[in-house]
């Protein structure tokens, strides 16, 4: 049977490399597209918020500020920060375009935000520089929100404790936790990086965007056999229904892993991606072609034409894509990525994240467990179905 | 060349094949020996592409049972397909592989050793005319080529029986011709071969004995003269009728020795026990009937008279 199914398998890859359609799907389009995506949208690699920051304030919190929180995102690579006593100078260098953003602590700063009242750290910010005008709010919203949160907390404790605290010692507890929430959040954006870069996650994105239209060239090949007559003469053949369903799959998992390699490696060497240590690459690529074999073969087995089958697989590698963030990282929470825990393709990018995150190979195992788990679930029942075909 | 009966190479008994309520195959028995040409003749939708489907494995039979070089049948039985090429109706190959290429991985499938493989390659290409165009893609091929491709295909193993479902329809005068030289070249080397055709006139020409089926059944088996004889020494009187055909059919139905009636359009077509003795009878009645009459001819039965004496229709129905 295993000869069959080979002798099946090499006029298969045959066939395929004489199909340009293939060719397209398999390398060419997802490549160009990860290629324009990048060019598109920068990498973090590439990013480097230039903010000049002001203290008008000279309070407790606004050092913490100033002194904890920015020193951190200066050492994480993130900001480049220029310290100024003025805050016309700040916007001038900002309209200049020498900075992208200012953050200014306006006097008054610290004891708003000690007596619970709305206080106001203000960004300064050249409209043509949108991106960094939105991280430079995102950054001040963040102190913001964790400063309010480590005050309430404390005035929360001591009252729940019946403590006598005066409302100077919770200002001095805030002002103090204040000077650590820095190193909070910055252990916050250290989770972040356990997400691929830009333009290693677009790639990736791709990659198995496009794979599971790669595989359904070899499930379809059955309807294509069928289709153009030559299913009889096959089965004529002293070779077994087995060495046909074994070769056509064979041909779609040579297939996925042959183009899920290229783009790996075309990925590495034009854009510089990385997806982690390549043992892990290979576990997760192989899980990943596996479970769209699977998948892919059970919607096939839902249809009777070439046509039909592809329509109905381009559907659900569409919507799969779409849950699984193929397009835009999900993020870490938030209904898009409890969505994206039932598409193959967010399980595939959860663990190229994880590996990068990891920093070991061992990284991608829950994520290509499961991915294999969803490939045999879906291929045993697409299997059993497709037995009609050859009946 | 009529077979050597004592070397039987396909047996079959009792088979029976249901789709839904519709039964394609009623107990059809068959018998063809070693280097035996055997014709299937019957109208479209008679059964023989269900006959042979379960013949070369690809149908399990709901009932019988199929012996080919002494081996059962199955669509699991891999030793007795390797004794059966098969040539299905349409075309069965692959347009984006050359006609090598097609050859060679169907040789790849009947485990042909490389040598042995390549040289038949060459063999069959050299057979049926296709050494020339051998590295150019089916695709590009014309009709009668991939015919003739298809055909290859199906004896390239040298398989004991060679089955052939209607190898030659759509394919222009030429070409059939070809196509039914080689056969004729096949079985004068020895090949046992099973011809289904509705064209009575491939029947006559390569079948050692034929087959009549209509139905699902066998209705009638033989030589061509056996065949023929069971029409009796019968003509085939054909009036050519200038009026209600019906009305002529029904006024020869009422004259002595006429056997079976048939009206083929605007002619009515009698087989007839000494013709020249009735035939006078049979103008005068339809005369009589008011219908008037363009043309008489009369002629010997063929296999399509023996199809429309034992079913009352033509076999082109």
């Amino acid at each position: 049977m295993i000869s069959a199914a080979l002798t099946i398998l090499g006029k298969d890859l045959r066939l395929r490399a004489r199909d340009r359609s293939v060719l397209l799907f398999a390398f060419v389009v997802p490549m160009a597209l990860t290629l324009v995506f990048s060019l598109i949208f920068p990498s973090d690699d590439d990013f480097l918020l230039t903010v000049a920051v002001v203290d008008e304030d000279g309070g407790p919190i606004a050092a913490a500020f100033t002194q904890e929180f920015v020193p951190a995102l200066v050492n994480q690579g993130f900001v480049d920060a220029t310290y100024l006593d003025s805050a016309d100078v700040a916007r001038q260098m900002v309209d200049d375009g020498e900075v992208s953003a200012a953050w200014l602590l306006p006097e008054g700063f610290s004891g708003q935000v000690m007596a619970g009242s709305p206080a106001e750290l203000t960004v300064l910010h050249n409209p043509d520089r949108a991106l960094s005008t939105e991280v430079a709010r995102g950054i001040a919203e963040g102190f913001l929100t964790e400063i309010r949160r480590v005050s309430l907390s404390v005035a929360t404790t001591a009252t729940a404790a019946g403590s006598a605290f005066d409302p100077r010692q919770v200002d001095a507890i805030t002002a103090q936790a204040a000077a650590t929430s820095a190193l909070l959040t910055v252990g916050g954006l250290d989770t972040e990086v356990r997400q691929l870069d830009p333009t290693s996650y677009l790639g990736a994105g791709m990659a198995v965007f496009f794979l599971f239209f790669t595989v359904t060239f070899g499930i379809t090949g059955l309807l294509e056999e069928r289709e153009q007559r030559t299913l009889p003469r096959l089965l004529a053949a002293p070779i077994g229904v087995g060495a046909v369903h074994l070769g056509k799959a064979t041909g779609a998992f040579v297939i996925g892993v042959v183009s899920m390699t290229v783009l790996a490696l075309g990925n590495r060497l034009v854009l510089g991606v990385d997806w982690g240590p390549p043992l892990g690459v290979a576990v997760i690529v192989v899980a990943g072609v596996l479970c769209a074999l699977g998948v892919m073969a059970l919607v096939g087995s839902y249809a009777t034409t070439v046509e039909q089958a592809g329509n109905l697989q381009s559907i659900v590698a569409m919507a799969f894509g779409l849950s699984g963030g193929v397009f835009f990282p999900v993020g870490a929470t938030g209904w898009m990525a409890s969505l994206s825990l039932f598409s193959p393709h967010g399980w595939f990018l959860r663990g190229l994240g994880d590996q990068v995150g990891a920093g070991s190979w061992t990284g991608v195992l829950p994520a290509a467990g499961v991915l294999l788990a969803i490939g045999v679930v879906t291929g045993s029942l697409g299997a059993l179905r497709l037995r009609k075909v050859t009946a | 060349m009529l077979g050597d009966m004592d070397t039987v190479v396909l047996t079959c008994r009792g088979l029976e094949r249901s789709f839904g309520r519709l039964k394609a195959v009623d107990g059809v028995d068959l018998d063809i020996a070693q280097g035996e040409t055997y014709g299937l003749l019957g109208p479209n939708g008679a059964g023989k592409t269900t006959t042979i489907s379960m013949i070369a494995g690809l149908l399990e039979p709901d009932a019988g049972e199929t012996r080919v070089a002494g081996q059962v049948m199955t669509p699991s039985a891999t030793d007795a397909k390797a004794s059966v090429g098969l040539v299905p109706q349409d075309l069965a190959i692959y347009p984006d592989l050359t006609a090598r290429e097609n050859l060679t991985f169907f040789a790849r499938l009947y485990r042909m050793e490389r040598d042995a493989r390549q040289t038949r390659v060459n063999e069959v290409l050299d057979v049926t005319g296709l050494a020339d165009r051998a590295d150019d893609r089916a695709g590009t091929y014309s009709g009668g080529m991939k015919r003739r491709l298809n055909i290859g295909i199906g004896l390239l193993h040298r398989p004991t029986l060679l089955i052939l479902d209607e190898p030659t329809v759509g394919v222009d005068p030429q070409s059939r011709n070809a196509i039914l030289a080689s056969i004729e070249t096949l079985a004068d080397e020895g090949m046992s071969v099973l011809y289904t055709t509705h064209y009575m006139e491939e029947a006559e020409r390569l079948c050692d004995r034929i087959g009549i089926i209509d139905q699902g059944k066998v209705i009638a088996e033989g030589t061509r003269r056996e065949l023929i004889s069971m029409v009796g020494e019968n003509d085939l009187v054909r009036l050519q009728v200038a009026g209600d055909a019906t009305r002529a059919a029904e006024a020869c139905r009422g004259v002595a020795g006429v056997g079976s009636v048939d009206v083929d359009d605007t002619a009515v077509v009698c087989l007839v026990e000494n013709a020249g003795e009735r035939l006078a009878s049979m103008l005068a009645a339809v005369t009589e009937a008011g219908v008037g009459i363009n043309g008489v001819s009369v002629r010997e039965p063929d296999l399509e008279d023996v199809f429309l004496h034992l079913t009352g229709k033509a076999l082109r129905d």
